[in-house]
């Protein structure tokens, strides 16, 4: 489903080349639920970014569904953002002025939904992660968990064939980070291909597969 | 489930989304209205007192336009030169030119006024009083009292400066002043006159063409006023006027007919002179006001490419960002406009009435419903432009790009 060819990112440090990401090759199947692990710099963020089309690679090319993402115009780009991916940030980035109930509605204000169905999925999302009582609080109302969950919901929202997560568990206690694995697990079951770029073992024990990064390399 | 949505995110959506966007950042939202509010008042009440000062002169100009002054005598460099006076052949003469609608000849000389033992030089002006009166009483009013009858043989009318600073107390209707040994009754007092007229009357005591003669000891036609009918032929009367006068004395330069559009161009330069000035201040303030705006502007969307960075990231398409952020510019740079213009109108009546008091003269801001449109177009131009910009750069960047600026 998600396939990478000698995917490169190179950035420029004043005269020296880094690359964040060099020749990677990896193929993710169709309802997997893959974790990405490696130190920090191993280039797995990166990897991410270019999987989730939120960056553009130096050389090399990311295939969704067998569409060449290099080859996508910036509104082709967006689409596949809009409707195939779910992203969740380790920041969470959700929009400060808006309540969780307006963050999580969105992605599907930006795809056209009209306001009472998008208002009516994003309740029904919310009340999924646990969030029934808090959805007209804004983020800086709501503890990192909360949020969190929020941008969980949010990534949810144009029902995505794929969720990919950076570090979803980086920002928030363990408690909430054994719940958000749950939330994760259980998209994967639903039949949703789940990555998961992560220093938490747990996941990785998880996961159905995992992936060490090393030097922006996929070690095998 | 498949969540269906349409092409377009219909207008209203966003309408909501930039308005909910701009109320739920007040603080900011105030601060940028008001720098924009700022730059345009700026503009409008400039261009309002400057209006209201170029009306105040050309207004009493035009109001004065018909009008004639007639001399005898010239202006050798700046000092006026007493040739001799009117015969009432001249003024007979003069009365006969055809587009000539009033005349009045005046008898005037200094002499010496007393009143409650003090004394002090003032020119007295004598003549017909219903003439007088035409000239006079309207554009300028009467305060106090009443204007001369023809049968006042001891009464006047005195000037506002006559009344209020000439002598340590102050002139009332029924005083009595004694005019050059003679004792006379105020039945009027004049109004200020405003700059125009200031000369003519704010320092003068009008009396009876007979009081006058008497006083003054002397039948002399010392001034000729004269109205006509079209401004158009004023320049050409002017020029009858002192070819007859002159015929009359057998001399070439003895008469001064002084037609207003004459002295307006006497003033023409310090016309241009303010008309300049004018252009000058709408200029620095527009630019001052532009600056100001885009400053305020940049700065709040600029400080907004994390938040186009998460939307982009959640599958905004660039245009829909930046159509949000064109709307919201464009509704935060409207009400600064709205504020700025009434913030302006209200300083320009503040400026124009503190700098009347000041001045002592009487103008009002003149607000012109161009200039509003004007401050309105610049709010709306540069607030969104400079809104535009720093959206369509963010908007450009990759999403890990937008979202990591900070």
């Amino acid at each position: 489903m998600i396939r990478t060819e000698n995917l490169t990112k190179v950035y420029r440090m004043g005269d020296a080349e880094v690359y964040a990401l060099h020749d990677v090759n990896l193929e993710i199947q169709e309802g997997e639920f893959i974790a990405i692990i490696g130190p920090s710099g191993s280039g797995k963020s990166t990897l991410l970014n270019m999987i989730g089309c939120l960056d553009t690679p130096t050389s090399g090319a990311v295939f969704i569904d067998g569409i060449d993402t290099g080859k996508l115009s910036e509104n082709g780009l967006a689409e596949i953002r809009r409707k195939k991916i779910g992203f969740i940030f380790q920041q969470f980035n959700l929009v400060h002025t808006l309540n969780a109930l307006e963050n999580v509605a969105l992605p599907m204000f930006f795809a056209g939904v009209r306001r009472e169905i998008r208002l009516d999925r994003a309740e029904e999302l919310l009340v999924n992660v646990g969030l029934g009582d808090r959805m007209h609080h804004k983020p800086p109302e709501m503890s990192g968990g909360q949020q969190q969950r929020v941008a969980i919901a949010r990534a949810l929202s144009n029902d995505p064939e794929v969720v990919i997560g950076d570090e979803p568990t980086g920002n928030v206690d363990t408690e909430t980070g054994n719940t958000i694995l749950d939330i994760l697990e259980g998209l994967n079951k639903e039949g949703r291909t789940v990555i998961v770029v992560t220093h938490d073992a747990e996941i990785a024990a998880r996961a159905g597969r995992t992936k060490r990064m090393r030097d922006g390399k996929v070690l095998d | 489930m498949v969540i269906k949505g349409v092409k377009q995110i219909p207008m209203i959506d966003k309408f909501l989304l930039a308005y909910r966007s701009i109320r739920e950042r007040r603080t900011r939202s105030i601060l940028t209205v008001l720098g924009i509010a700022v730059g345009i008042a700026a503009i409008v009440s400039l261009m309002s007192v400057g209006y209201g000062m170029e009306e105040a002169i050309t207004g009493e100009l035009t109001g004065m336009a018909d009008m004639i002054s007639v001399v005898p005598g010239k202006i050798t460099g700046h000092a006026y030169v007493e040739l001799g006076s009117f015969t009432d052949r001249d003024v007979k003469d003069v009365q006969r030119i055809s587009g000539i609608k009033d005349i009045t000849a005046m008898t005037y000389d200094a002499v010496e006024v007393e009143y409650r033992n003090k004394r002090a030089p003032i020119f007295v002006l004598g003549g017909d009083t219903k003439e007088l009166g035409g000239f006079y009483v309207e554009p300028v009013g009467i305060k106090e009292g009443r204007w001369l009858r023809e049968n006042d043989f001891k009464g006047c009318v005195i000037g506002d400066r006559v009344a209020n600073d000439f002598f340590d107390e102050v002139i009332h209707v029924n005083d009595k002043l004694i005019i050059n040994g003679e004792k006379f009754i105020v039945v009027g007092v004049f109004e200020k006159a405003s700059t125009m007229y200031a000369a003519d009357v704010d320092p003068h005591i009008f009396l009876t063409l007979r009081a006058s003669q008497e006083v003054l000891q002397t039948d002399e036609v010392k001034y000729i006023m004269v109205r006509i009918y079209d401004l158009e032929e004023a320049e050409g009367i002017a020029e009858e006027i002192e070819e007859r006068i002159n015929d009359n004395h057998g001399l070439d330069d003895f008469a001064m007919a002084m037609t207003m559009g004459s002295m307006i161009e006497q003033i023409g330069d310090v016309f241009n002179i303010i008309r300049g000035v004018l252009v000058g201040i709408a200029a620095i303030a527009l630019v001052v006001a532009s600056i100001g705006i885009m400053n305020t502007m940049l700065m709040s969307v600029m400080e907004r490419t994390h938040e186009i960075g998460v939307m982009k990231a959640i599958g905004a398409k660039s245009s829909d960002v930046l159509s949000l952020f064109l709307l919201e510019s464009s509704m935060v740079s409207l009400v600064g406009g709205m504020v700025g213009c009434v913030l302006g109108v209200v300083a320009a009546k503040v400026i124009s009435l503190g700098a009347g008091t000041a001045l002592g003269i009487e103008f009002g801001a003149v607000v012109k419903p161009e200039v509003l449109l004007g401050g309105m177009a610049v709010a709306m131009i540069v607030g969104v432009l400079s809104g535009f910009y720093p959206a369509r750069k963010a908007s450009r960047m990759s999403p890990v790009e937008a979202v990591r600026y900070e």
